[in-house]
């Protein structure tokens, strides 16, 4: 029985390529990639940017926490498809597809749905793997450089060096409940655990701004950090390459109205009849789970 | 999740007596976070009733050993067997009936509204019924001296007297072996006085304790054996006299004898005397060279 219920949300130490590389180069990425993903409704170009974010993954050695991380899509994903295929986002008409019960499924929605999903899709796996390899402290050092106001770049900062800290701290505080028999596995009976782990996050900020304030935090000034962040010539040129070959495809897309190619996807409609079964199949499955889980004593 | 084991073993986990509190056969263990070894190999029998003290510096294996006592921890290999059950088989829940934890921090462990119902979440747990809780309580709030801070939150108490709580909410629980992980970090003189007197009155009422402490000087007083670990490994297991006049053991494991001990070894042992583990032990030693008798025979009697 494993003490860490990891959130994988925090940095993964290693020393990949993906991990040396400056943390202003990756923030460019994300940037871009985010850019990119709210500017264009090309399928194509969405789910190829996912899928190189998701090739860095073994780069960096953080396959299986990312996959962890992208659990979350889940319920998005199905939850997403779903919908879209009983109530399109577009304007009617529809084009009827089947019919389960009193349920009318239509394929027209879908384009758009599979759109919006490759969007968060792409823009997750790729904040996901920055963060997953760039020290907080050098993102800190980083960000600053960046002129981001220090208050703000602060709370980022800490915000990412605690999350580790707090995943160790419940997993500690629930096997001491455990260690008393706490019986159940279900969430009422997990969230008493939670009061040691809210006082001591209540504390540690407490302590943390008493220290905080007898550092002088909040001072003017010029300010150099322990860290140092080297720039190498690789990083500009990863840097460079990424900002060039997101602002083209930003703006091709532009250009192209967004680039939507929806009328070169066309969806058969024992696909769409299926996709709606498996969605909405997993989506209720992980509706009652939760229920069971938080009722269940 | 069965209760098999805690229904065969009664609510107070009572052991067979035939089988040793303890019995760990090479077991190593390896966190999967960073691949760390953090047991290499341990060996270790605790019969029933025994007070053992594990010392040795921080990061040499102390706490993860411990842990796998209750089955918070399982093996990664080798063999642990608690009262003759093998923790593989179960699960924490079902070993706190028999293994008490008391975990080093106190904020970890509580969380109820007020101390009484802090107390009674453990035994409760395990299945004791609601009456004898009351009893228990009300033995525990005598014993500790909690009588103040009853109805109070166990977060509005001072950390010694919350590490109080979290030692008396395990003890409520009555398990035949109870672990502590440095009991007396952090405590002030009195505080301290009760867990010394809690050590003895578990020792009389023949509960296995081990306890996990850099506090020689209570070591010295209620153990009767010491585990010494270094780099994952049990290097010694005797008496805390042998151990603590060990010079070269404690050089090695960067550990220091109680005070007393110290000076015992400097003074009175190199002509002959014994090893003092208590200041008392020493006074009698020192008062029978310089007058050839002892001051008050009544401190001798240890
Ligand atoms: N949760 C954990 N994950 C990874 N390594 C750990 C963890 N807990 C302890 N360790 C490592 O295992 C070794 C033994 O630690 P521990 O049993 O806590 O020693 P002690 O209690 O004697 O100080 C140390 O090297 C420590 O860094
Ligand atoms: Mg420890």
């Amino acid at each position: 029985m494993s003490m860490q219920m990891a959130l994988p949300i925090a940095m993964i130490p290693g020393n990949s390529v993906i991990h040396r590389i400056n943390p202003l180069a990756k923030i460019v990425w994300v940037v871009g990639y985010i850019a990119l993903a709210f500017s264009t409704q090309n399928v194509f170009l969405l789910y190829g940017m996912a899928l190189f974010a998701f090739l860095l993954a073994p780069i960096a050695g953080v396959t299986k926490p990312l996959l962890k991380g992208a659990l979350i899509l889940v319920p998005v994903a199905s939850s997403l498809l779903a919908i879209q295929i009983i109530a399109p986002a577009v304007e009617k008409p529809w084009t009827h597809v089947a019919d389960i019960g009193v349920l009318q499924l239509y394929g027209d929605g879908l384009y758009y749905g599979f759109v919006l999903l490759g969007r968060v899709v792409s823009c997750l796996l790729m904040a996901l793997i920055m963060v997953m390899t760039t020290h907080p402290s050098d993102l800190f050092t980083s960000l600053s450089k960046l002129k981001i106001p220090y208050a703000f770049n602060f709370m980022l900062a800490m915000t990412l060096q605690l999350i580790p800290v707090f995943q160790r701290e419940v997993g500690i505080i629930m096997s001491a409940q455990k260690s008393r028999g706490m019986k159940g596995r279900g969430f009422a009976a997990v969230l008493p655990s939670f009061v040691p782990v809210f006082v001591g996050a209540i504390e540690r900020v407490q302590q943390l701004s008493i220290s905080l304030e007898s550092r002088g935090f909040g001072s003017n000034g010029f300010k150099t950090s322990y860290r140092q962040v080297k720039v190498r010539p690789s990083d500009w040129v990863i840097g460079i390459i990424g900002a060039l070959l997101l602002a083209t495809l930003v703006t091709v897309s532009i250009m192209r109205g967004l680039w939507s190619v929806s009328s070169l996807v066309v969806f058969p409609h024992i696909f769409v009849f299926w996709l709606f079964i498996v969605a909405a199949g997993t989506f209720a499955a992980i509706i009652l789970a939760t229920l069971i889980y938080a009722f269940k004593k | 999740m069965s209760n098999s084991a805690t229904a065969t073993q009664g609510v107070t986990g009572q052991p067979r007596a035939s089988e040793r509190a303890v019995d760990i056969r090479d077991a190593h263990y390896v966190y999967p976070t960073g691949n760390v070894v953090a047991l290499g190999g341990v060996d270790l029998r605790v019969e029933h009733g025994e007070i053992l003290g594990i010392i040795g510096q921080n990061g040499s294996g102390k706490t993860t050993l411990t842990k796998l006592f209750n089955g918070l921890l399982k093996p990664t290999s080798g063999k642990i067997l608690i009262n003759g059950i093998d923790t593989s088989t179960q699960t924490v829940q079902q070993m706190a009936a028999h293994v008490g934890y008391v975990f080093q921090n106190p904020n970890h462990q509580l969380f109820a509204r007020s101390i009484e119902e802090e107390l009674k979440f453990g035994p409760r747990n395990i299945g004791v019924p609601e009456d004898e809780l009351d009893e228990r309580v009300a033995q525990a709030v005598e014993f500790f001296g909690l009588k103040d801070y009853i109805a109070e939150h166990p977060y509005r108490v001072s950390f010694p007297i919350r590490k109080l709580v979290g030692i008396a909410s395990i003890v409520t629980m009555r398990p035949s072996i109870l672990i502590f992980d440095e009991p007396s970090t952090g405590q002030d003189h009195n505080t301290t006085h009760i867990i010394n007197g809690l050590m003895r009155r578990l020792r009389d009422e023949g509960t296995t304790v081990i306890c996990v402490s850099h506090d020689m000087p209570l070591l010295a007083d209620v153990v009767k054996r010491v585990i010494v670990m270094k780099d994952t490994r049990i290097i010694a297991d005797a008496s805390p006299r042998e151990v603590f006049a060990d010079k070269a053991l404690m050089a090695r494991t960067n550990l220091q004898a109680p005070q007393i001990t110290e000076i015992a070894l400097n003074t009175v042992v190199p002509r002959g005397g014994h090893v003092a583990l208590t200041p008392e032990e020493l006074a009698a030693d020192i008062s029978t060279r310089i007058r050839g008798t002892a001051v008050t025979p009544s401190s001798t009697a240890r």
